[in-house]
Order: C-alpha cells, then sequence, then structure tokens
C-alpha cells in the first residue's frame, strides 16, 4: 500500500477538532429519540428536552473507546473484510430510487434491479462485498423491503452486505436474519456479519429512525457508520472549514450515543459532505470540494482512531459521459489515496446518489480496478522485480517480448482493462463503440454468465422460514 | 413618490429582513398609502430579485433572503392592507399552500420552492415539516388557496402525499384545490400515479406548473 498524503496541518485537525467540541458543548444536537436521551441523562450530559450538550472531555473518552478496526464476517471467509488500517473496501452505490437505462430513460427501480446489481457486485473482483440497498425496490412494499433485499444479498453473493438501519424494529430483523446465516446471534456478536449505515439530519439532527437503527446495532455489537452530510451552503456553512467542523461535531455525537450504548462496538467515521449548487439548491458531488472533504474526513478518522467511510464514484451527470467518468475518478482516487477504508457508492451513482446505472456500474468497477491497482504501488522486494538480470541480457537496443521474465512477470504488474478501449483506430471503427455502448455489453454478458455461490439447502430453509414469518408479521 | 419606497425596493434586493420590517412600520406609522408601499416598494424589488434570477445573476441566497424580507415586510402591512387602507387593491397572483408531509422533516427544497414562488408574485403560505393531511387541507381552506403544495424526500413518506390526495378525495374537496407534489425520490409518473395535479423536478419547473394551474 502507499503512503496516505494528508489534506490538512496538524494545526488545522486541531482548531476544527476545537470548534466541533465547542459545537457539541454550546449549541448541542437534537436527538428526537427518548431512549438515546435516556442513554445521555445516564451517562451525565446536559439534556434540554432532545437536545444534547456533550461535554468534550466526554466525548473524547467515548471515541477513544470504538476500535481502530474490526472484522467483518461473510458466509464465505475468504470475504471476510478487515475493515480499517490500510485496508480499503469498495462496493456499491446506495439507496438510490431511480434507474437511468444507456439510451438516456428514467424509470423507478424495482426488485429485479436489486438482484442484478447485488450481482454484479458479487462478480466483480473489484468489489469487495455486495453493499446495501443497492437500489430503492419500489415496486416492494416499505413494511418487508428491508427483508427481500437482505435475502437477495444472502442469496446473490457470499459476500458480505448491508442492513438495514431503518428504524429499531427493521434493524433487528437484518440482525436476526443474519445471525439465522451465521448460526446464531452468540455468532455475530462474536465475529459481526453485518454493518449498517446511520445518518444524521444536518444540522446537528439525528431522527428516530436512524437513532432506533443505532440503538439496535449497537446492543448486539454490529459495527455501522455513523455519517454526515453537510450540503455546504444550505444544510451548512459555505465555507470549507465551517462544514467540515460541522461535519465532525455530528459524526462525534452519534460515535459518542454509540459508545454509551456498548462500549467497543465498532464504528466507521463516514462523511458525503459536498456542496450546494446555489442555482438549484440540489446537492452537488462531482467536485473537488467533495474530494476535499472525503481527504479531510480520512484524516479526522485517523486522528481519532477509527475506520474511514467516505467517497466514491460520484458525479452529477445524467447519463455514463466524460462528466461521469472524470468526476467520478476524482472522487474514487481521491478517497482511495489518503486513507478512506469503507467506501459506500463506489460504482453505479449517477446524479448525487438520485440513480443508479448498469453502464455506470461497470465504468465505475473500472475505474475501481484503475485505483486498486494503483494503490499496489511499487513491488522493491526481490532481484527478480529489479529486473537486473533481464536488462543484461537484453543489453542496449534489444527487447524485452520475448524474455520469460516477461511472460511471468506482466499478468501481474500490469492492470488490465475490462472496459477500456485500447485498439488501433481501425480496430476501433469496426464497431466505433463509446463507452457507454461497451459498458451495456459488458454487464448483459456479466449477468448471463454469473452463477451465484451455492448456499447450504438447511441454512436457506431456515432463512426463508425467518423471512417468511416476519413478512406475514409485518404485513397483518 | 414618496422616497420610502426606493427605500422599501433596496431592502427586499438586499434581502435586509430588518429593514423591510422597520420600513414598514414607518408605512404603518406615518399613514403612508400601503397599497403603494406594496407595489412601488415590495413588489418592485421582488420583480427585480426575479429578473436577476431568471437571467442567471442572483443565487439561491440572494432569491430566499429577498422572500423572507418580502414576507417579513408584507406581515407588518397586513393589518392595514386587510382594513382597506390606501388607493386601489393590492393583489397576489394566487395563494398557495406549501408543506413537507407527515413522517418527514426535510425542509430545504420546500424552502426554494416557497421563495421562487414569493419571487414570482404568489402568496406562499408555508405551514412548515411533518404535517398531516388535514394541516394541508385547513390552511388551505383558511386563506382561501387555490394551490396545495407537498414535498417529500423520503422514499419512505412519499405515500403520505398519496395519502393527502385520499383524504381531499373522502372530504369530498378534490376539485376545490389543485394538489402539486415534489421532493427528491418523487417522479411525473408518481404524481400520475397517486392522482396529483402536477409534479414538477426544480424549483423553477413548480413556478411554471404554477402559473399553468392558475391560468
Amino acid at each position: 500500500m502507499l503512503p496516505k498524503f494528508d489534506v490538512l496541518t496538524d494545526e488545522q485537525i486541531n482548531k476544527i477538532h476545537k470548534n466541533s467540541l465547542k459545537i457539541l458543548q454550546e449549541i448541542g444536537v437534537e436527538f428526537s429519540y427518548d431512549p438515546a436521551i435516556e442513554v445521555f441523562k445516564k451517562h451525565g450530559q446536559r439534556v434540554e428536552g432532545h437536545r444534547v450538550f456533550l461535554d468534550p472531555d466526554f466525548v473524547e473518552n467515548m471515541v477513544e473507546k470504538a476500535p481502530a478496526q474490526f472484522t467483518l464476517h461473510a458466509r464465505n471467509p475468504e470475504h471476510n473484510l478487515v475493515c480499517g488500517g490500510e485496508n480499503i473496501i469498495y462496493m456499491p452505490g446506495y439507496g438510490a430510487p431511480f434507474v437511468y437505462d444507456a439510451d438516456g430513460g428514467k424509470r423507478d427501480a424495482t426488485m429485479a434491479d436489486y438482484d442484478n446489481f447485488v450481482k454484479l457486485a458479487g462478480a466483480s473482483k473489484n468489489m469487495h462485498m455486495t453493499g446495501g440497498t443497492v437500489v430503492e425496490p419500489t415496486d416492494v412494499e416499505d413494511e418487508i423491503r428491508h427483508l427481500k433485499m437482505a435475502y437477495s444479498h444472502i442469496i446473490n453473493s457470499d459476500k458480505c452486505f448491508m442492513g438495514s438501519s431503518s428504524g429499531y424494529e427493521h434493524a433487528m430483523d437484518s440482525i436476526k436474519l443474519t445471525a439465522v446465516l451465521h448460526g446464531g446471534m452468540d455468532v455475530i456478536k462474536e465475529k459481526p456479519a453485518l454493518i449498517c449505515l446511520v445518518n444524521s439530519v444536518t444540522p446537528l439532527k439525528y431522527d428516530d429512525r436512524m437513532l432506533g437503527g443505532l440503538m439496535a446495532y449497537a446492543e448486539t455489537g454490529q459495527p455501522m457508520v455513523i455519517a454526515s452530510l453537510v450540503m455546504a451552503g444550505s444544510t451548512g456553512p459555505a465555507t470549507m472549514a465551517g462544514a467540515l467542523s460541522l461535519q465532525n461535531a455530528e459524526v462525534l455525537a452519534g460515535i459518542t450515543l454509540t459508545q454509551c450504548i456498548n462500549p467497543g462496538t465498532p464504528v466507521v467515521y463516514g462523511s458525503t459532505s459536498a456542496v450546494t449548487d446555489m442555482s438549484t439548491g440540489s446537492l452537488s458531488i462531482g467536485n473537488p470540494e467533495n474530494a476535499l472533504f472525503t481527504s479531510a474526513s480520512a484524516q479526522f478518522s485517523r486522528f481519532y482512531g477509527v475506520p474511514c467511510r467516505g467517497g466514491g464514484g460520484l458525479t452529477d451527470a445524467k447519463t455514463v459521459d466524460a462528466q461521469a467518468g472524470y468526476e467520478s475518478m476524482m472522487v474514487l482516487f481521491a478517497a482511495s489515496t489518503t486513507g478512506v477504508n469503507f467506501v459506500l457508492h463506489t460504482a453505479g451513482i449517477l446524479q448525487y446518489y438520485m440513480a443508479m446505472s448498469y453502464e455506470k456500474f461497470m465504468v465505475d468497477d473500472e475505474i475501481a480496478g484503475m485505483v486498486l491497482r494503483y494503490l499496489k504501488g511499487f513491488d522493491t522486494d526481490s532481484d527478480e522485480k529489479m529486473a537486473y538480470d533481464v536488462i543484461e541480457a537484453v543489453g542496449p537496443g534489444g527487447h524485452f517480448l520475448t524474455q520469460k521474465h516477461t511472460r511471468k512477470n506482466f499478468k501481474t504488474e500490469f492492470f488490465r482493462p475490462a472496459l477500456s478501449d485500447r485498439q488501433s483506430f481501425d480496430g476501433w471503427s469496426k464497431d466505433s463503440l463509446d463507452t457507454n455502448q461497451r459498458a451495456k455489453l459488458k454487464w448483459q454478458e456479466v449477468l448471463a454468465s454469473y452463477t451465484p455461490p451455492e448456499l447450504d439447502p438447511a441454512v436457506k430453509e431456515k432463512v426463508e422460514a425467518f423471512i417468511e414469518k416476519r413478512s406475514k408479521e409485518l404485513l397483518k | 413618490m414618496n422616497p420610502i419606497f426606493e427605500e422599501i425596493k433596496d431592502a427586499i434586493v438586499d434581502g435586509d429582513e430588518d429593514l423591510a420590517i422597520e420600513l414598514a412600520e414607518r408605512v404603518v406609522a406615518e399613514k403612508i398609502d400601503p397599497v403603494q408601499a406594496v407595489q412601488l416598494g415590495f413588489i418592485k424589488g421582488i420583480e427585480e430579485v426575479g429578473a436577476a434570477w431568471t437571467s442567471g445573476e442572483a443565487f439561491l441566497p440572494d432569491v430566499m433572503m429577498a422572500a423572507d424580507a418580502m414576507k417579513a415586510g408584507m406581515d407588518v402591512l397586513e393589518e392595514v392592507l386587510a382594513a382597506g387602507e390606501g388607493e386601489g387593491a393590492y393583489e397576489d397572483k394566487g395563494k398557495i399552500v406549501l408543506g413537507t408531509v407527515e413522517g418527514d422533516i426535510h425542509d430545504i427544497g420546500k424552502n426554494i420552492v416557497g421563495a421562487l414562488l414569493t419571487s414570482a408574485g404568489f402568496k406562499v403560505y408555508d405551514i412548515g415539516i411533518d404535517q398531516k393531511a388535514e394541516d394541508f387541507v385547513a390552511k388551505a381552506d383558511e386563506v382561501g388557496a387555490k394551490i396545495i403544495a407537498a414535498s417529500s424526500l423520503l422514499t419512505t413518506t412519499m405515500k403520505s402525499q398519496k395519502v393527502l390526495v385520499e383524504y381531499l378525495d373522502a372530504q369530498n374537496l378534490r376539485d376545490k384545490y389543485k394538489v402539486i407534489i415534489g421532493g427528491g425520490p418523487t417522479s411525473a409518473k408518481w404524481g400520475e400515479d397517486i392522482g396529483a395535479d402536477g409534479w414538477a423536478e426544480t424549483a423553477d419547473e413548480a413556478v411554471d406548473l404554477c402559473k399553468k394551474l392558475l391560468v
């Protein structure tokens, strides 16, 4: 792994950290959920109504309790993931209600799309897990959506996945279902197997739904991402330092709550802060400010000693065009080279999280492969890699194409594109396909040839029985 | 022309809420014609901002602060206007009740829509976040609004927009109001599915939609 670079000086980190602590102490954070308020009261924090004012030392002590890294367990142990340290985890986009087609069409996302994106992530060597809420399957009733989504991850892949954080009850369903998959609650308490996304409502609020989810995961020792999305200029100040201070305060408040409930609960410091487009009020994510917030968040995570979530293949483009490519590469590259560990939204996102696109997924998968190769850097460990002997053997004026050393090494040293076109003009012009068109052919090919890894029939039966029972109860 | 009208116009263009209130209070105290204050001051100002917005010179903070200043000043004048003081009458382009649906606490998009509607000359009654169907309808009834505009940012609260339309149906009030919807996860198709009268993706499109509906 390459050394990570910083975007803030130590002095800047301290200044922003102090600003965040002052926000928490003097302005406070609103927690709408009564059980969360009780937790803060029990820990001696000042509470007025639903607003909690956090003591700076208390926050620092609580954040200290969160682990620097943890292992997330998959049903296939080969896919277990270490979150934290030098590791990076890629996965599909999260939460988009729409799918945009290659020809510019827009439609509601469905459960069939959901299964497809899980399969694409399952098939990809660059996606380390299959994510969560890969699209919002709008054709499934709200009440049981979380069960159907979890089932898709369980059945279509053996990689790690994310669970529901949509209220205490749905969160518990996801956790219990994962326990069924892994052989019991005791097993997953010991070996965490489900992670979820908890978002603040910027500025300075956490709502009932998310807090219910947070408490369920904390109680059962399952990891979670605590994330804040400050839209600088609308939900936060228009200055970078101000927006970062606000984000940092919110994330610290969330992490503090998790450690009050269950000290040592694995948490990931999350950021999706970006800017507001001041002509439309829309969120804008494919920009240098987002890249800076992401890199600064990675640095803050190192400062607090917890893993970091941020970045992704992020763009404001509505179709797979040059804008989609250059914006996505900028944000993913910044996240990956400055130390983000958990990259939600690595692949598939168009138009500031509003849509998923199959073609964009394939483009981002390619970008992810390129970035992963970049992160491997140079291998100088052996004489073989230093290649003195082969340089000597060829000597001045020769070539290396027919050397055994070449044949042996190029496959592991070079990134091999799956999507990019490296042909001559004549070669390319036979079909004249642009990236969007090639990506369309590619995902269809991948889906057609994908076979999901088999799930033990006895476990499958238990999983299905759990879902059937809960569905009946929830739809009553 | 009383120089205060020009001052009011400038206060609106600058988005200076405190000054707009202060000037409106002077209009009342000095018994200056309130209808003229509205037409030559407040409306002149908001029209100027609206034009700058349309031409791309103004940005959201400019328009939203102008709309806030306008609302604050107009609130001060409301009593004297209602009493029929002044020459002629002031008429808005239409009354709109605006809010975020039940279960949803997101309001930035809704506030942007409110500001742009105000700058386009509509009278907007913003009832806030997490509002039940009956709250929308009660306000619309109270102020005589023709349009009810309901916002939702979450896929889980979109159904409250449907509940609003159903509530109007159940109360036999469906024909009395035009219902328009918007918000991140909503779509033209969703609007059609639930029987809304219109959907807009952006705040600018919402203004056009209201103009069309109130013809």
